[in-house]
């Protein structure tokens, strides 16, 4: 390892960076750099750090995950398992757009959906209003080391006044064991624009995914993400969304994850007037997982609302951890905020750390926010005894039922489907 | 409220009423703090050996550390080179009586409502008063002592129960637990030690006044009680500092020591001089306060009403040791003009069986900050653990802020953990009810304060309750909206 460097994938660096798309982008080349010395300085995050105080990532640094070739060999199974047949889908394979898998015919012309890389050949210009607006390296590690390895990604602009007839998937496959998968996603949804986008992640192997996205939505739009974490048991997976809404603009979350050996979540918003957010999110640990989500809710403007339910079930030795974050600045009077968070503890060995916060410098405003740690009511466990239902079966009954109210959330039939059976799978119950 | 503003501008503007100071001689050390004025403070507070070699332990301790920064405060510098670290009142060679003590001290104390004279006996409450660094007057020694109950200045009990002391000074508060407590270990003069000898219920409630007095003077309070097996006190702490323009910190250290079955009730209300309304001067609270509920069915409570210091960190914390013990914290916290506050608790749950309660309530006015920061920290042994907490704030008008920090840490599944906090101002509702009764603006919102509080102030015993309602009702009549 270089003495001069926080981490080895910064010496490993020079040698990739050689076949990045857009090299020949100035502006590009200039961001990418900044963000390399960024990252080099100090390297991952550690746990010295407040917003990672629960989380060590130093196992990403033991290892040496590094950019795959382009092959395109991949398990067609699993596949056809994730992809949604009633959306219209981009396929990426170890970081890749693959056109072959992806089929997004019937999606109008005015509607703009490309890999990044291609658009980095020709088009670079229209990338830079967007990227590095909406999250700059500051933030962390995580986001700088994106910024600076990311290769491909979405882009994806919806036109004013659109409305999506299907919902996008944005599908992130990886198979090669070691890799490093680093994409960069700019969705921008235009002015009265409606659209939902489902970003979903899956993998075999051990590997690491580092995707960020940057959202804009645009005055009075409609924007509803989905992100379904169900990446491999083996793997790491970072997944920051940052977003920046205009006056009136509405912008939904719903987070589901339940994959990966250590999983992060980032979902930060910045509301202007009278914006609405809702954060949801479902997170599911067992054997030795770990999982992290990290919201901000920033309220800038007056009028504006936020909505915020985490839900986690911990089990075995799984570690389950929620730090949600409200600002509200002086100007942001008549504010509207609530957050809540519930977690499910079912073993002696796991653990979860949680962490509202609130920050408040404004006076007119209704902020509130709940957490609760527990297990299954013994009254509701005694309830469906008394009818005949056995200990075993009642548990699981109402770990389902805890678990499925975030489902219930999602307005997209296959979705939902595909959603419940994850969760029968992954949750340590048999119905 | 746009309509009240300008009149919440100038009701802002309140004076401090307990803003006197006392002409005093005082026996202080010159500024700066190396070895030698730690092991001339020893000799000077007479103690024996194992004390210098704890002091110094401290201090070397200290000089290895940080100064922490995690806080949601803004903290001018402190140079420590800059205060002295000793001040004692003059003249008080062993008094026999109250009519011995400086007529104008009890004045002081009479100013403060401070029953010291007569009036305590009818109030029933011993006082043991620290006049900046040396207890001047114990009272109700006799009775307290044929109770079992030892209850003196902590400079006494070092050179009268050293054993006591030794065994238990620091084994709540490392010596290193923190930069302040650090600093304390290292030059605290004086405070309190009570030990409430096995099953006695202590026979009145104890009484400490805490004044800060000479100018330039850092305070450094050392309070250690310790509650042997089945036994009960209730433990009253006030404060009050006259007027001044420089900072002066003052880093105080509260230790409690609960055995099996032992009960301790620590009551708090604090009105240090919080800084003129540009936020000059004031006093700065930095206090470790930590109780060990080391044995089984043990008992500690938290309350305190904070009111004064230009900025309070204090988190008072309940180590949770013995199966089936409790620990409470009732909190309120009050800013105004620039006032800085980041205060809560820590709830460590070890023993089994092990509840926990947490009531905050933030109060911030005028261009102040108030922090709510708090742990809830379940081991993997804490079978059954159990916690309850609610922070609420209130934000009096536009120009403050209140914030809410709580970390949550379980590993324990038959644990049980909720939070729940909220924010919001007074509303027009309320208030126009309250006026259309004929209340003015100002008695509407300090009685809607004293009902947000309630909760907390039925924790107090009476006379503390009280006087934290006056309290709350003059530091309110500015900051009204």
């Amino acid at each position: 390892m270089n003495a001069q460097l926080a981490s080895h994938y910064s010496s490993d660096y020079p040698e990739y960076a050689a076949n990045l798309s857009g090299q020949s982008v100035a502006w590009l080349k200039t961001l990418r750099s900044e963000a390399l010395a960024t990252f080099s300085s100090t390297g991952f995050p550690t746990l010295r750090e407040e917003e990672w105080r629960y989380t060590n990532v130093s196992a990403i640094e033991k290892k040496r995950f590094k950019p795959v070739e382009k092959t395109g060999t991949i398990n067609e199974n699993l596949l056809k398992t994730y992809r949604l047949d009633d959306a219209w889908t981009m396929v990426f394979v170890d970081g890749y757009f693959s056109p072959e898998h992806s089929h997004t015919s019937g999606l109008s012309d005015e509607v703009e959906l490309s890999s990044i890389a291609d658009i980095l050949e020709t088009q670079a210009e229209k990338l830079k209003p967007y990227l590095g607006q909406a999250v700059s390296n500051d933030e962390h590690n995580f986001v700088a080391f994106n910024t600076a390895w990311f290769n491909d990604g979405v882009f994806l602009n919806i036109p004013a006044k659109q409305v999506l007839s299907k919902p996008i998937q944005l599908l992130h496959i990886v198979s090669q064991p070691d890799a490093l998968v680093t994409t960069r996603n700019i969705i921008v949804a235009g002015k009265h624009s409606e659209s939902e986008i489902i970003e979903t992640f899956i993998g075999e192997n051990a590997y690491l995914n580092a995707a960020v996205n940057e959202v804009f939505v645009e005055e009075n739009a409609a924007l509803t993400l989905y992100k379904l974490q169900s990446e491999s048991t083996k793997s790491y997976h970072f997944g920051g969304t940052y977003v920046k809404q205009q006056p009136n603009s509405r912008f939904n979350h719903n987070s589901f994850s339940f994959g990966a050996l250590l999983a992060r979540n980032d979902v930060h918003t910045d509301l202007e007037t009278a914006s609405e957010c809702s954060l949801n999110g479902l997170y599911l640990g067992v054997k030795r997982q770990h999982i992290d989500n990290h919201t901000r809710i920033n309220h800038n403007k007056p009028h504006g609302i936020s909505r915020e339910f985490y839900k986690g079930i911990l089990d075995n030795r799984a570690r389950g951890v929620f730090q949600g974050r409200v600002v509200v600045v002086e100007d942001a009077q008549k504010t509207d905020s609530e957050m809540n968070n519930r977690n499910l503890l079912l073993s002696n060995d796991a653990e979860v750390d949680t962490k509202p916060q609130l920050e408040i410098y404004a006076d007119d405003v209704k902020c509130a926010h709940g957490v609760t740690v527990g297990q299954l009511e013994e009254k509701s466990i005694f309830y469906l005894q008394s009818r005949g239902v056995d200990e075993e079966t009642a548990r699981n009954v109402l770990t389902f039922a805890f678990a499925n109210e975030m489902v219930d959330k999602v307005s997209i039939d296959s979705l939902k489907t595909l959603l419940e059976t994850e969760l029968l799978k992954s949750l340590p119950i048999e119905l | 409220m746009s309509a009240t503003s300008t009149e919440i501008e100038n009701l802002i503007g309140q004076e401090y009423k307990q803003g006197f100071v006392t002409e005093l001689e005082v026996d202080t050390f010159p500024v700066g703090l190396d070895e030698e004025v730690i092991r001339k403070l020893s000799i000077v507070k007479n103690e024996p050996e194992f004390m210098l070699e704890y002091r110094l332990k401290a201090f070397r301790h200290w000089q290895t550390m940080d100064k922490p920064d995690w806080a949601q405060l803004n903290i001018e510098p402190i140079d420590y080179q800059a205060i002295s670290y000793y001040s004692a009142p003059k003249n008080i060679e062993k008094l026999g009586s109250l009519d011995e003590v400086d007529p104008e001290l009890l004045e002081t104390y009479k100013k403060l409502g401070i029953p010291l004279d007569e009036q305590k006996q009818l109030a029933n409450v011993a006082v043991d008063a620290v006049f900046d660094s040396v207890s001047v007057a114990t009272t109700f020694k006799g009775k307290l002592h044929d109770a079992g109950v030892i209850f003196c200045p902590i400079s006494e009990a070092i050179r009268d129960y050293p054993e006591l002391v030794k065994e238990y000074l620091s084994s709540v508060v490392p010596v290193g637990d923190n930069f302040f407590a650090a600093l304390n270990s290292a030059v605290f003069t004086d405070g309190s030690f009570v030990y409430i000898p096995k099953g006695v219920r202590c026979p009145m409630e104890l009484s400490t006044y805490f004044r800060i007095n000479a100018s330039n003077t850092g305070q450094f309070e050392r309070t250690l009680i310790i509650a042997d097996e089945g036994s009960h006190v209730s433990y009253l702490e006030g404060c009050s500092a006259p007027q001044r323009d420089e900072n002066q910190l003052h880093a105080a250290v509260v230790e409690l020591v609960i055995l099996k079955d032992a009960e301790i009730k620590y009551s708090t209300v604090q009105n240090w001089y919080p800084g003129d309304k540009d936020g000059k001067g004031g006093i700065y609270n930095f206090v470790t306060k930590r109780a060990d509920c080391l044995g089984d069915n043990a008992k500690v409570s938290w309350t305190q009403v904070e009111t004064g210091s230009a900025i309070t960190w204090k988190y008072p914390s309940c180590v949770l040791t013995g199966d089936n013990s409790v620990g409470e914290f009732y909190s309120v916290a009050l800013t105004n003009n620039l006032q800085q506050a980041d205060t809560g608790t820590k709830m460590i749950h070890i023993g089994k069986n092990t509840t926990s309660t947490i009531i905050s309530k933030g109060i911030s006015a005028g261009r102040a900050q108030n922090t709510y920061r708090g742990l809830v920290k379940v081991l993997k042994n804490a079978d059954n653990a159990r916690n309850y907490t609610q922070c609420d704030s209130l934000l009096v008008g536009d120009k403050c802020g209140a914030h809410t920090f709580p970390y949550i840490e379980v590993k324990q599944p038959s644990a049980q953990v909720e939070h729940e906090a909220t924010t919001s101002k007074i509303s027009e509702d309320q208030l126009f009810f309250c006026q259309q009764r004929g209340l003015s603006a100002e008695d509407a919102v300090s009685m809607i304060v004293n009902g947000f509080c309630k909760e907390v102030f039925k924790e107090l015993p009476m006379e503390f309750a009280v006087e934290a309602q006056a309290l709350l009702g003059i530091s309110l009549e500015g900051s009204v909206g």
